[in-house]
């Protein structure tokens, strides 16, 4: 058989190639004396022409053998449907989860906000030594934006919902930010349609509207002539004046309306302000750096213009600063970013033990494949030949799980905004299913592909072909068999990880879904209600709000199955709301600046009766504590420990901050205390609340709670709704949720971390006990003679049972006192996510290797029984 | 008058005559430089400057495929063989020509 030129070629130099043929065309010619004369350049043209043809040689030999390959990995693949189709899906699973992360945490972590230059963006909060980020108080704001010299633009935001009247008269609640006009200019925004705002909107008379491109389309079937109409926005005429496009969404943590934004009206800031007006903090600041200004030097310019305000202004700005960040970060909370990355390495394990139980079938796969391996490599195949043959095939499945994948990604991708918790993910952060995870998608499949192949290849190809061939018993050697043990003491130790930190955040979710709230209703139907905000409407005084929830209060505790009423500006976990400064008369004098500040909370006069709090001392609100009467308060338990020392509470005096456009000082009598309630789940000190009764100071919005005489509370909503309706159509209830569903909402983030993971472990735990089951089944089959002639040699059925079973809890023990140690190694690092449990957690840390040690049984049983039933004259007979 | 030789004719059917050549069956370079000469009647010289590069071009376009073998003397050579793709080559060579040699003739003998 002649050696094709082509693998002689690579294999004798090219210039020796030239070098022989010319000579021996030379000697010819000498002989016969045919004298032709030599050419000293033909030997470089050869060379040169030469070279070009053996790479295009090496690149179509490539191409072909890849044909090949490819055409015998899928003659393999039609040979073993059942192998393929879990390999497949096993590599299908894994890949689609690691997708769908990899598309939240390229979104969060990896690319920019969606803005023009997203690096000079920033984010600027006043700050002072013990709180860092307090939003800035309007006139402060004003001054920086005049006197600072580091930023092109620099606008103030100030969340607030609105209320848009339809043309057939019905109001409805829509997302507003009230924004200065730098605002768009600050991110660079170019309007859909129409314009933004301008300096000039400051001044105008007539009220302007930028519509979100969302609530364009939603709202009004994306109609381009809406812009220059005239819409009632909270009883009043807006002018629309432009559109602006999608990724245009600033989620601000604190402006509290997470979610996307519907509308932007203008914030006004009035120039003749009075000094009272330094007191309230509710903007929130955006900015764009000049160029070639860094963030150290502008956060010094701010500080300077900080100071002197501390100067000029010290009873409100003494002691303030600020606080500059990038605006990437200060979208990104912490908590978004560690979750991501909790995720992603969780499913990045997921992976890891897919790609590990695709490597064990492999194995398997292939020592059945041994003979045609060393056939091969005695007709002449190199063993690099036969491991690209068997990565080849590897990958023809790493192919077909990534399209897999991508489909199971996309799914994921589908569903995860009904199941992630909402504002866990910012506005701003658009999640999409692009090229960069189809590439990322791509790239994992390949390298889960070739993980998985190399290492059984490189042990398939190992042993002499002669061996091989002459093996009929196809018994796997000793070492590719201690390669299988440790693949699975390693899946089990990696799903014992998992499990581990499944357990500590369940054991979180539990003791948080299980904290005290302070209150003993349980069934209630709650929504907030709200005035269109409007100082110059019917409701611009206090009394005609006071009056109003009152008629609410009124009617719908006429309606049929409704046992009690009550009104309260926020519920207990349901987040923080307004704080308001105050002092103790009579303890020492403090400057305005360092004045403590509580939660403080309007409520009406049943509401602790509803809400079932009991009061402690003194009495609760009556109904005669209203607008006129003497002044009152009610505080809690964790209040008279930080302010009241030494005096009785009740008949202590407080000057409490009103809520109000103009803010200004109310001195109260505290006519009682109350049990302590949580704002939130994972509290751990005690946050000092003020109650006022809710006609002494009556706010735009105040949240409804509604008891039912039994049955279901949602149930009631329609009639409930139906009874504020018949008091006044323009306020518009929102946040419709029973007290049981505000208590879950406020633990949804934990729930959400604990299932995920707690999924994701179980998932682990299943593959690592199929790799489990595998090996001690592969083991089995191999070792029937053993087995067999043991117990022709009187060994008793149960020795060679506990033979199985002993290499089996070797395997898993190892595995799991690995994880387990590793676990301890980790556990700190979900330490943020944790309450009240401790890293260590001795519950968990116990049940875990139970559960894995029933599990384990439970996999290794099968395969014992089936070792323990082998007939010596069968066993004998097999060969 | 510069003298014309046959020799100065024959770079431009060169390939052609290869392939010709080796449609005949395999052969070494010089054998393939020889058969040409002996056809012309020795009157022109097929230099290896011509010859080898026109070799390795028609290699690398895949009409010839080479391969070691042993020449009459036991010598080791380089051997060529026509591919498919050269024999179809051969075809296309040989129309063009008769459809070139039909038209000078024509015109450069007319009496």
């Amino acid at each position: 058989m002649k050696k094709s030129l082509r693998s002689w070629l690579w294999s004798v130099p090219l210039e020796q190639e030239v070098d022989e043929e010319l000579a021996f065309h030379r000697q010819m010619r000498a002989r016969e004396r045919h004298d032709a004369g030599t050419d000293p350049r033909v030997r470089d043209t050869l060379i040169t022409i030469g070279r070009k043809r053996d790479r295009e040689m090496r690149l179509t030999q490539w191409i072909e053998d890849f044909h090949k390959d490819v055409g015998v990995a899928l003659r393999q693949i039609r040979r073993a449907p059942g192998f393929t189709l879990i390999a497949v899906v096993t590599l299908a699973l894994g890949i689609g989860a690691n997708s769908a992360i990899f598309a939240v945490a390229d979104a969060v972590l990896l690319k920019p906000l969606p803005f023009n230059d997203p690096d000079r963006l920033v984010m600027v909060w006043e700050g002072r030594t013990e709180v860092e980020r307090i939003p800035a108080n309007p006139l402060n704001f004003a001054d920086w934006r005049a006197r600072n010299r580091s930023f092109t633009a620099l606008a103030g935001i100030v969340g607030s919902g609105a209320t848009m009247t339809g043309s057939d008269g019905l109001p409805e609640r829509v997302a507003a930010h009230a924004v200065t006009t730098e605002f768009f200019e600050v991110l660079a925004v170019r309007p859909l349609a129409g314009r933004t705002f301008q300096a000039a909107d400051n001044h105008r008379d007539a009220d302007v509207v930028v519509l979100a491109e969302g609530y364009w389309r939603r709202r009004f079937g994306a109609d381009p002539a809406v812009v220059g109409r005239t819409v009632p926005l909270n009883n009043r005429p807006f002018t629309v004046i432009g559109i602006v496009p999608a990724h245009v969404q600033l989620d601000l943590p604190a402006t509290g309306t997470p979610g996307a934004v519907d509308l932007w009206t203008v914030f006004r800031i009035d120039p003749d302000r009075t000094l009272a007006q330094r007191r309230s903090h509710f903007v929130q600041v955006v900015g764009r750096l000049k160029p070639r200004v860094a963030m150290d030097a502008a956060r010094a310019d701010l500080a300077a213009i900080a100071t002197d305000l501390g100067r000029e202004f010290p009873g409100t700005n003494a002691g303030h600063g600020v606080t500059i960040a990038s605006l990437h970060d200060a979208i990104i909370g912490s908590d978004v970013r560690t979750t991501t990355l909790l995720v992603f390495s969780v499913v990045g394990v997921i992976l890891v033990i897919c790609c590990a139980n695709v490597a064990h079938l492999l194995l398997s796969r292939l020592s059945r494949r041994s003979r045609e391996l060393a056939v091969r490599s005695a007709m002449g195949a190199g063993r690099e030949r036969v491991i690209r043959q068997l990565i080849t095939e590897m990958l023809v499945l790493g192919a077909g799980g990534g399209l897999g994948g991508l489909a199971i990604g996309l799914i994921i991708l589908r569903i995860a905004p009904t199941v992630v918790p909402s504002g866990l993910i910012p506005a701003t952060i658009m999640l999409a299913f692009d090229s960069r995870v189809a590439a990322f998608c791509a790239a994992t499949a390949c390298a889960a592909a070739f993980v998985c192949g190399l290492f059984p290849a490189w042990g398939a190809t190992s042993r002499s072909p002669l061996m091989a061939i002459r093996n009929e018993a196809r018994t796997a050697t000793p070492a590719e068999h201690t390669h299988r043990r440790w693949l699975v003491a390693g899946e089990v130790a990696a799903a014992v990880i998992l499990l581990c930190g499944a357990g500590l955040l369940v054991r979180t979710a539990m003791a948080l879904g299980n904290v005290d709230a302070g209150h003993g209703a349980r069934s209630a139907l709650t929504m907030v209600v709200g005035a269109p905000f409007n100082p110059a409407g019917p409701y611009g005084r206090e009394t005609s709000r006071g009056q109003f929830y009152e008629a609410v209060e009124r009617e719908v505790e006429s309606v049929p199955g409704v046992a009690s009423v009550a009104f309260g500006t926020t519920l207990p976990l349901g987040g923080h709301w307004y704080q308001q400064s105050f002092e103790v008369v009579g303890a020492a004098p403090r400057r305005e600046a360092d004045r403590p500040a509580a939660v403080y909370q309007l409520v009406s006069p049943s509401y602790f009766e509803v809400l079932e709090i009991p009061v402690l001392q003194g009495r609760p609100f009556t109904a005669s504590d209203r607008d006129g009467a003497p002044q009152v308060c009610v505080v809690d338990e964790a209040f008279v420990r930080r302010f009241i020392s030494g005096r009785a509470p009740i008949g202590t005096r407080l000057n409490v901050r009103a809520l109000a456009q103009l803010p200004a000082d109310v001195e109260r009598e505290i006519v009682g205390v109350v049990r302590q309630v949580k704002e939130q789940a994972e509290e751990t000190a005690d946050v000092p609340h003020i109650y006022v009764p809710l006609s002494q100071n009556p706010w735009w919005s105040a949240t409804l709670v509604v008891r039912p005489t039994g049955g279901d509370p949602a149930a009631l909503a329609p009639a409930v709704r139906a009874a504020i309706g018949r008091i006044d159509k323009a306020w518009v209830p929102t946040l419709v949720r029973t007290l049981d569903d505000a208590g879950r909402a406020a633990t949804s983030r934990p729930r959400f971390r604990a299932v995920l993971v707690a999924t994701c472990a179980g998932l682990s735990l299943l593959l690592a006990l199929i790799g489990v089951f595998g090996v001690l089944a592969y083991g089995v089959d191999q070792r029937t003679r053993e087995f067999g002639i043991r117990l022709a040699l009187g060994a008793e059925r149960r020795e060679v049972l506990r033979l199985v079973l002993a290499s089996a809890g070797r395997m898993i023990a190892a595995g799991a006192i690995a994880g387990l140690m590793v676990s301890a190694l980790l556990a700190r690092t979900i330490d943020t996510f944790l309450f009240q449990v401790e890293p260590l957690d001795a519950v968990t840390f116990t049940v875990v290797p139970a559960l894995v040690a029933l599990a384990g049984a439970l996999a290794a049983t099968l395969p014992a029984l089936r070792a323990a039933r082998v007939d010596p004259v069968v066993a004998f007979r097999q060969d | 008058v510069a003298d014309k030789t046959p020799n100065d004719l024959l770079h431009g059917s060169l390939d052609a005559l290869i392939l010709k050549t080796l449609a005949g069956g395999p052969r070494h370079g010089y054998a393939i430089a020889r058969f040409i000469e002996q056809g012309f009647g020795d009157v022109v010289v097929v230099e290896e400057g011509s010859l080898y590069p026109a070799l390795y071009r028609m290699e690398r376009r895949g009409w010839l495929e080479a391969e070691w073998g042993e020449s009459d003397l036991g010598r080791r050579v380089k051997v060529y063989r026509l591919t498919r793709q050269g024999r179809a080559q051969l075809a296309a060579e040989t129309t063009a020509w008769r459809q070139f040699a039909a038209g000078v003739s024509k015109i450069l003998l007319a009496q």
